[in-house]
């Protein structure tokens, strides 16, 4: 009888039937409220959810694309494609990096394409730099071409992908037309 | 050594493993990484990974999704994993969508998860002893 007397009065309290399910109900509600949100994080909202932190304690072997921003302060070793990247000062990066605005504070070993190039002080960059507007500040340690042709090597950049699809049949068609004018 | 620590980068001795020192890395959104990631502290998965990971803590947030197993002391799993998991504590929280084998010493899975696969249960020293992952069939 106590332990009826117990369980009687709870629900009531309660409003609704047993007490176990009490637990479990806020849960799929909260998350029935999470979904929905959590697919609108990536997209919109969160400013920290959608730049990138590549901490000093990772490191990263293969590739990286992103239409946000990445922040490396590890290790990378591959290729980079991100709006903004910013390289720390104790960063390595072995590849290519690619974006519209770069910062190198760390150590670059391959290209940089971008349209806003920065070099830090503490910047160590050995490849080539193709940009549009380039910062080099006091210090930075180049080993590498510098060439404004960020706006031109970026219609090169994007053709390499369809290079082999597409530049075949259009390039007999140029020479056909050049040799004709000739 | 333990199975993080010796699966993981391996350069150093864990001296920095349990510091917190060791700053959070964060993959947003927006990223695909494809290849292997290593680190001795904490990660946190919005984006899409391919590839191999190995952490000392992982939290796959709702709407990430990773391919590939998951090698870690503690995994937090929120978005959508296709592979397997090798870790000591395993959390499958209520939004999340699992196919693969999941290895733990303990485990919690929510209401609400979506797990497609076997939760194998394996003593401390399976996972001190992990050098190579197993070749398991899906």
């Amino acid at each position: 009888m106590t332990i009826f007397n117990r369980n009687v009065p709870e629900p009531t309290t309660n409003g609704r039937t047993s007490m176990p399910e009490t637990t479990p109900s806020p849960a799929p509600s909260s998350t029935n409220v999470n979904r929905p949100v959590a697919s609108s994080q990536p997209m919109s909202n969160l400013s920290p959810a959608s730049t990138s932190v590549i901490s000093k304690a990772l490191k990263i072997t293969g590739q990286l694309e992103s239409t946000e921003n990445i922040q490396i302060e590890g290790e990378v070793n591959g290729d980079i494609r991100a709006a903004s990247v910013k390289v720390g000062s104790n960063a390595k990066v072995k590849g290519n990096v690619y974006g519209e605005e770069v910062e190198l504070a760390g150590s670059v070993e391959g290209k940089i394409e971008a349209k806003k190039v920065i070099l830090t002080r503490t910047a160590h960059m050995s490849g080539d730099v193709v940009h549009q507007d380039i910062t080099i500040e006091s210090g930075a340690f180049i080993d590498g071409h510098c060439r404004p042709e960020y706006g031109k090597t970026d219609s090169k950049s994007a053709p390499l992908s369809y290079k082999s699809p597409s530049a075949p049949p259009i390039m007999p068609e140029k020479t056909n037309g050049i040799g004709a004018k000739a | 050594m333990s199975a993080w620590s010796s699966l993981t980068s391996n350069k150093k001795a864990p001296v920095s493993r349990d510091s917190p020192l060791l700053p959070t890395s964060h993959l947003g959104g927006a990223i695909t990484v494809k290849g292997v990631l290593d680190t001795q502290g904490e990660l946190h998965i919005h984006g899409n990974v391919v590839g191999r990971i190995n952490a000392d803590r992982l939290v796959l947030r709702a709407g990430g999704y990773v391919e590939g197993d998951i090698v870690a002391r503690d995994v937090h799993i929120e978005g959508h994993l296709n592979g397997r998991i090798f870790a000591l504590n395993v959390t499958v929280d209520s939004s999340a969508n699992v196919s693969g084998r999941i290895f733990h010493n303990t485990v919690t899975v929510a209401f609400g998860a979506r797990v497609d696969g076997r939760m194998p249960w394996r003593p401390l020293n399976y996972f001190e002893s992990l050098d190579q992952l197993p070749e398991t069939r899906p």
